[in-house]
């Protein structure tokens, strides 16, 4: 009775009439041709892409009921969640760099994440925090594995994860409740309205834990308590049969309660206060139709991102440390879409890039401006083929010019098998950090200065005596230049369709990556003994490896989902030294020493040769009821130093330094209850696993419920 | 029966590095084995109280009061290395930095021999991350490790060869500790050819 009440007041508010609401059970059970976004800047379907792309759709995440982004992505064949080892090693610190996503073994800095293709900044050591992007408001996610740069630019090496927010279709209000262990509660609305030339799409959301605390015997959580708010707002409108005008806001804000313990002059005191980071951005375009073959867009994206930490000490509330950092990015783009059929087209475009920073370690605001160019043609050839060449030509001031080429193709030998195979360029910009950082650290003293900044640097040190009057710095006045990391990618994929309703796919893929920013210190050292770093283009890396996917929907009501990676990732430097003979261990327990052999190393730490994901599906129609399951194996990786294990060399080369595999089990039961209600409950982590030193991030078994209303005309 | 004068000459040579008797002349390869020790010496956690010295003759640490004299081959604190020379002390203390492995090391080079040219420019390179450094320091624990295959050459102040290698570098809590180390742990092992002869 009462929901009736509610309805009724929601359907006068919004809405002048109710219709039933549609049939649950129309989603197909086939194999789906879908539209895809990411590989071609336009709508395409699926079939005409030769690139490995993979859509997780809106019901996927609606079944698995989960809030965080990261958990979705983790359970993804050949994502892995990596942290930043220095993050997780600062016990009972807040952990400032946050969880990234590794793709294809490449560390987060090197997979680009857009929100609708625009890109979002604000990584912090190369992370960008996945929690900024609230989950009920996605449509889509598109994963384009291999490099995108010949599209999208900088950071695009791995591949792009490209978050696609619903669009208005109908006249929609939705609410869901979601209440889960350590007191978390998310709340969000959400509606769309679809009138005859406008419609509007608008998301709230609150979300907020009191957070954990894995190891009890360090004051302050693991995860500190937080409050986040997102909104977003999107407005279509259709001002004729040629012109559509797009705007769209996004805003998201987090503040983290910090509460921990530090030890100034060797004494213990309680250090508190608050960690705000916040993502704002706008975007506007215009989508003009000259003829049948030919449109273009014209866009401007503007985003601000700031991270500003304060703590104050408990005992005189006295400001103990703050940090700041604003980031802003206008970004002007046109693109020009020329071809009738969407197998042929051809996207060329171009646009600048206003980037400023600001923040207490770089000294002045810096800037970073860019423009590009590309180009990307299409080509569908006896239907058989479907080929992609596409380039783009970056240039920033402070770098030489880059140009980044693609070239892809697929080949359907029969209507179930198809073959598809590219190659690409990418590269990755040095960033703020590795330009203009200017640090000393006040506990050991040594100083870390930006490749750009170091002349500057060096003069002030000197100037202050804390380099000696004898040392000469001239060679490093002008500064070092620093170039793009660059990697060459390759994926070749085999897709064998059987029956109409199971896929079977397997993509090989190498990635080589050359000029590797490093930190490496000068050959003097400042009047304290303490080295002075700085930041130079040095190692060679490869990750390669094979990913295989199963699906199959074997009826109406059972589907399975199966993925596998196999990866190695080394690292060329090292090879080369083992194969020189340079290259030596020691066991700590025997002091014997011994040179490493080429069987010996592992790889890059951090990287799990073996993952496997399994995702089960099963609905009963009958009691409108649906079972939800996945599965994620991630096998055994190293770590350094791990419980204090070094053989002398800081690599990978015995079996004390790998951490144990895992697994996570999650589930989840969506019952429809009357019309428009559904009760979600389930359980994360169902075998409890946790790690407090190297996967903090991971809480162990929890719970939660959800109570979705979904109104829809 | 051979093999007993052979552990004679040992104690022999033993007795010399106390400075008794004098053993066999220099140089040739007739030379009488290196004596061997493995040692574990205390230092301040400190990168500003003052070094700890070493004797290689006498396999002791030397007060810091005689850090003036020739009594002395090398001083740690922390992860810098001194050796008796120029900058350092009155010595003429020499040190290679050798890459290889220590027990089958068995001469030291003629030539090569580094010098504390001034105290910002030591013979011993201890500036993390260089390809160089006898040490890794490794970040995300904060454990300091003497690199696999690194080891030193030293002429000593008493004109004699020694190889030494660094086996660990420990401290009495772990650096993460909140209250940090009181006292660092350097365990090395060397061999001290007592006879003058570069072998070992």
């Amino acid at each position: 009775m009462l929901h009736k009440i509610l309805n009724s007041i929601i359907v006068l508010l919004f809405f002048s009439s109710v219709s039933a609401q549609k049939s649950s059970s129309d989603s197909s059970d086939r194999v789906l041709d879908e539209i895809i976004v990411t590989g071609t800047k336009t709508e395409n379907k699926a079939s005409n892409l030769p690139l490995p792309i993979q859509v997780i759709s809106s019901k996927t995440i609606q079944l698995s009921g989960s809030q965080k982004l990261i958990d979705i992505l983790q359970m993804q064949s050949g994502l892995v969640i990596a942290n930043n080892p220095l993050g997780t090693a600062l016990q009972g610190y807040p952990n400032p760099f946050g969880d990234g996503i590794q793709m294809q073994g490449l560390d987060p800095a090197y997979t680009l994440i857009l929100v609708d293709g625009e890109p979002l900044t604000g990584r912090n050591a190369g992370i960008i925090n996945l929690g900024r992007i609230a989950i009920g408001n996605i449509k889509q996610i598109e994963i384009l594995r291999g490099p995108a740069t010949s599209l999208y630019g900088s950071d695009a090496l791995a591949g792009v994860i490209n978050i696609i927010t619903k669009e208005p279709q109908k006249n929609t209000l939705q609410f869901q409740t979601h209440y889960a262990s350590n007191s978390t509660l998310g709340l969000t609305a959400a509606s769309s309205l679809k009138m005859n030339k406008v419609s509007f799409q608008v998301f709230a959301n609150r979300y907020s834990s009191n957070g954990y605390d894995l190891d009890k015997s360090i004051y302050g959580k693991t995860v500190d308590p937080f409050i986040d708010y997102s909104f977003n707002a999107k407005m279509i409108y259709d001002i004729d049969a040629k012109n559509r005008f797009i705007i769209s806001g996004r805003y998201f804000s987090d503040k983290q309660f910090n509460n921990y313990m530090i030890y100034p002059d060797l004494q213990p005191e309680v250090v508190k206060g608050n960690t705000i980071e916040t993502d704002k951005s706008l975007y506007a375009r215009l989508q003009h139709i000259v003829n049948n073959g030919l449109n273009y867009y014209t866009s401007v994206y503007a985003t601000t991102y700031s991270n500003n930490a304060a703590v104050y000490l408990q005992k005189n509330d006295s400001l103990y440390e703050e940090i700041k950092l604003t980031q802003f990015l206008l970004k002007p783009e046109i693109q020009v879409n020329i071809g009738k059929d969407p197998s042929s087209l051809l996207v060329t475009g171009a646009g600048y890039n206003f980037e400023t920073v600001n923040s207490t370690r770089y000294g002045s605001p810096r800037e970073l401006d860019s423009w590009y160019l590309f180009a990307q043609k299409q080509i569908k050839w006896k239907e058989k083929t479907n080929i992609i060449i596409g380039a783009r030509f970056d240039k920033n001031l402070l770098y030489p010019a880059q140009l980044s080429p693609k070239i892809a193709a697929s080949y359907k030998v029969s209507s179930a098998f198809l073959i598809k195979g590219s190659i690409g360029g990418g590269f990755k910009a040095p960033d703020f950090r590795q330009q203009f950082l200017d640090f000393s650290n006040s506990l050991i003293g040594y100083s870390l200065i930006g490749a750009r900044e170091l002349g500057h640097g060096l003069q002030m040190l000197k100037k202050s005596g804390q380099i000696d009057n004898s040392i000469d710095i001239n060679p490093y006045l002008n500064g070092v230049e620093l170039s793009p990391e660059k990697s060459v990618g390759v994926n070749l994929e085999f897709d064998y369709t059987f029956q109409n309703n199971s896929v079977f796919k397997v993509n090989f893929f190498r990635n080589d990556i050359s000029n590797l920013i490093e930190t490496y210190n000068l050959p003097f050292s400042k009047t304290n003994n303490q080295a002075i770093y700085s930041y130079i283009n040095v190692n060679k890396v490869f990750t390669e490896g094979a990913e295989v996917t199963f699906s199959q929907n074997f009826n109406k009501n059972f589907s399975l989902y199966a993925g596998y990676q196999y990866l190695i990732a080394k690292d060329k430097d090292v090879l080369a030294q083992i194969k020189e003979g340079k290259m030596y261990k020691r066991d700590p327990f025997t002091n014997i020493t011994s040179l490493v052999t080429k069987q010996e190393y592992k790889g890059l730490y951090n990287r799990s040769r073996n993952t496997a994901n399994i995702r089960l599906q099963y609905n009963n129609l009958k009691y409108n009821t649906i079972a939800f399951i996945t599965v994620k194996f991630r096998g055994r990786y190293g770590f350094s130093g791990l419980n204090g294990f070094q053989d002398g060399n800081n690599i990978l080369d015995d079996d004390r330094e790998f951490v144990k595999g895992f697994t996570l089990v999650n589930t989840t039961f969506s019952k429809q209850i009357a019309n428009r209600w559904e009760v979600q409950a389930g359980v994360e982590n169902i075998l409890n696993y946790t790690n407090k030193i190297q996967m903090p991030n991971i809480f162990g078994r929890s719970y939660f419920i959800n109570c979705n209303f979904k109104l829809q005309k | 029966m051979k093999m007993k004068t052979i552990k004679l000459s040992v104690l022999a040579c033993a007795a010399l590095v106390t400075g008794l008797i004098s053993c066999s002349e220099k140089g040739g390869n007739s030379s009488l084995p290196a004596v061997s020790k493995t040692d574990s010496i205390a230092a301040p956690f400190s990168t500003t109280k003052p070094f700890t010295y070493f004797s290689f003759k006498n396999d002791a640490i030397v007060s810091g009061t005689d850090s003036a004299t020739t009594n002395w081959d090398f001083a740690f604190r922390f992860v810098n290395i001194i050796v008796n020379s120029h900058a350092s002390g009155p010595g003429n203390v020499g040190v290679i930095t050798q890459s290889g492995i220590y027990e089958s090391f068995m001469q030291a080079p003629a030539t090569g021999y580094g010098y504390d040219t001034t105290t910002t420019q030591l013979a011993i390179n201890a500036r993390d991350r260089d390809a160089n450094a006898w040490y890794l320091y490794d970040p995300s624990v904060h454990a300091l490790t003497p690199k696999a295959g690194k080891f030193f050459v030293f002429r000593t102040t008493d004109n004699k060869y020694v190889k030494m290698e660094i086996l660990s570098v420990t401290t009495d809590v772990p650096f993460t500790n909140p209250i940090p180390p009181d006292t660092i742990w350097y365990k090395f092992r060397y061999a001290y050819q007592a006879d003058g002869s570069r072998n070992f």
